[in-house]
């Protein structure tokens, strides 16, 4: 039996407005090269000048990970040579980072709970990007020099699931905390995977892989899985030693595999030295104390949603796993609705309804809406299988809740005058079965609320029916 | 320390640069005198000296997070550059 050690390292690409040496913009989507200046393109003799909003945002993350925040940390310079990075080197932070030692709680399938420890966030430039077209690759610098966070987890994760669980509670805080939109596709958050094996019970850790670069959840599970088995295979085979070596791999989604990035590692030497030109970056006790600022975090949202409106544990992660449905829920609630129905609509019965890459933040039905249909149904006007169908329309089309049920006719009649005259009506036709009902078979009775049910083209509110069918016939 | 051939192979490597064969020999020798020459600063004793140590021990100064840009300086460093296309830089192929 084989145990899995998986360590992650993330690098949060901050939401900063300006780059992180230099006040050039970081927006997306400019056309390549506008974003430049002699700092981020490394002209001689530009020197850097540290965004202090990146200092702001990194106390924040340390905050929410309940690590060390280091009032005095430094840059370090590490040397490499490529066409994306103008300067042929990187700033960033190896021995003194500005967050250490923070934990995270990650929330597991069967309802367990475990701590990851984080061994570090540190500050550091991104670089360029570059396309490659034949015989020559295109170069936009407008991404050098934008301020990332890299975050480093401790090797405590032992599966894949852990692995992505650990992922989805840290994009939930970046993003609750709101210091990166922490997009995948648009490499804002970018994953790296450390994986190893060792028979289970040993205690050392042996030859790790780094699989880099994958954009989604569901292909880190799956990348994480099929090199754990490459692993596994190789020691069983007895070729480990051989062809398990510490080496970046890349995860090709289409065949399953990993694949071996030889020849960049072989150049690779970082040459790390204190950066000249950045003296120390002090946080002074009064940013330290403005900075540490922070809204709710998820895990603290589920905890109030539990105690506040008494829903369950497994409920409340699914609602403020994205701070955007979690708004929506508090949304919804506003209204006075009960909290189990608000649950059922906004995570059943909503995101059924979803199509074409729609979610929440994109839903054409609002949280105040959404809240209205369920009150309509809780003040007995429409029947919860009605509501359904005001869902289905009204995802099509932008209507009044009330105008809807009018117009589909979905008003349920709850005047007990309207259902006794029905009921008189359906009793009077069918005296024979009242007879045979009232000589004891008993299970006519579902045939008279069916018959009263059809009578009021289902509008009748059958709790209504249910109690005067009772009262007529006993 | 000592620059030999193989260590020169290893820092083309690295910075990605191709020395001509004539030249080795002298490149050997100039980067040999540049290392004896940092080697004096070892007759420093700074087993006492914190690895932090600064000349100015003042903060780094900070910067708000206001965006401005200037397009002229990069429009014209485009303009400089060996090799650009649609305001791309044009560099050899990058081999993955």
């Amino acid at each position: 039996m084989f145990e899995t050690i998986i360590g992650l390292e993330v690098h949060v690409q901050l939401n900063t407005k300006t780059k992180l040496f230099c006040s050039c913009p970081t927006s997306f989507n400019h056309r390549q090269n506008t974003n430049t200046c002699p700092t981020c393109l490394a002209l001689p003799g530009a020197l850097p000048v540290l965004n202090e909003e990146v200092l702001h945002k990194s106390i924040q993350f340390g905050t929410a990970i309940e690590a060390t925040i280091n009032q005095v940390s430094y840059f370090d310079r590490k040397s490499y040579f490529y066409p994306d990075s103008p300067s042929a080197y990187q700033i960033t932070q190896l021995y003194t980072p500005v967050v250490e030692h923070g934990k995270l709680r990650i929330d597991l399938e069967d309802g367990s709970h475990k701590i990851v420890r984080i061994n570090r966030a540190h500050i550091e430039a991104d670089a360029g990007k570059s396309i490659h077209d034949g015989e020559i690759s295109k170069v936009d610098l407008n991404r050098a020099g934008t301020p990332l966070l890299e975050i480093v987890s401790e090797p405590d994760m032992r599966n894949a699931e852990e692995a992505v669980q650990y992922l989805k509670k840290l994009h939930s805080i970046v993003r609750y905390i709101d210091i990166s939109d922490a997009n995948m596709q648009e490499g804002s958050f970018r994953v790296d995977v450390n994986v190893s094996i060792r028979p289970k019970g040993d205690e050392k850790l042996y030859t790790r892989v780094e699989i880099k670069n994958i954009n989604s959840f569901r292909f880190i599970q799956k990348a994480i899985e099929v090199e754990v088995s490459r692993q596994i295979e190789a020691w069983e085979d007895g070729t480990y030693d051989e062809e398990i070596i510490q080496e970046t791999r890349l995860y090709d989604a289409n065949r399953n595999e990993t694949r071996s990035m030889r020849g960049k590692e072989e150049a690779a030497d970082y040459r790390y030295f204190p950066e000249p030109d950045l003296k120390k970056a002090v946080i002074t006790n009064e940013m330290l104390k403005t900075y540490s600022q922070i809204p709710e975090l998820p895990d603290q949202k589920a905890k109030r949603f539990v105690e506040e409106f008494g829903i369950n544990e497994y409920n409340a992660s699914v609602i403020t796993s994205t701070k955007e449905t979690a708004k929506f829920f508090e949304d919804m609630m506003e209204e006075g609705i009960s909290a189990k129905n608000a649950v059922t609509w906004l995570t059943v019965e909503l995101p059924a309804r979803f199509s074409g890459g729609m979610d929440i933040t994109t839903s054409p039905v609002d949280a105040k809406k959404l809240a209205t249909l369920v009150k309509r149904i809780e003040d007995k006007t429409i029947s919860g299988k009605a509501a359904k169908e005001v869902l289905d329309y009204i995802m099509q089309n932008d209507e009044d809740i009330d105008t809807v049920i009018e117009k589909l006719g979905l008003k349920q009649v709850s005047d007990t005058g309207a259902i006794e005259a029905m009921v008189d009506e359906i009793l009077s036709k069918n005296q024979d079965k009242v007879e045979e009902y009232k000589n004891g078979k008993e299970k006519l009775f579902g045939f008279f609320v069916g018959q009263v049910m059809k009578a009021s083209k289902g509008s009748a509110n059958p709790q209504a029916v249910n109690e005067i069918l009772k009262q007529k016939l006993s | 320390m000592q620059i030999d051939d193989q260590l020169l192979t290893r820092l083309e490597t690295l910075s990605m640069i191709r020395i001509d064969e004539r030249k080795r020999e002298e490149i050997i020798e100039e980067l040999s005198e540049f290392l004896n020459f940092a080697d004096n600063l070892k007759e420093l004793d700074t087993s006492g000296v914190d690895d932090k140590f600064a000349m100015d021990d003042a903060p780094t100064s900070l910067r708000e997070d206001i965006p401005s840009c200037n397009t002229e300086i990069s429009e014209s460093i485009l303009k400089n550059a060996p090799q650009s296309d649609e305001d791309f830089f044009i560099v050899p192929k990058i081999i993955e």
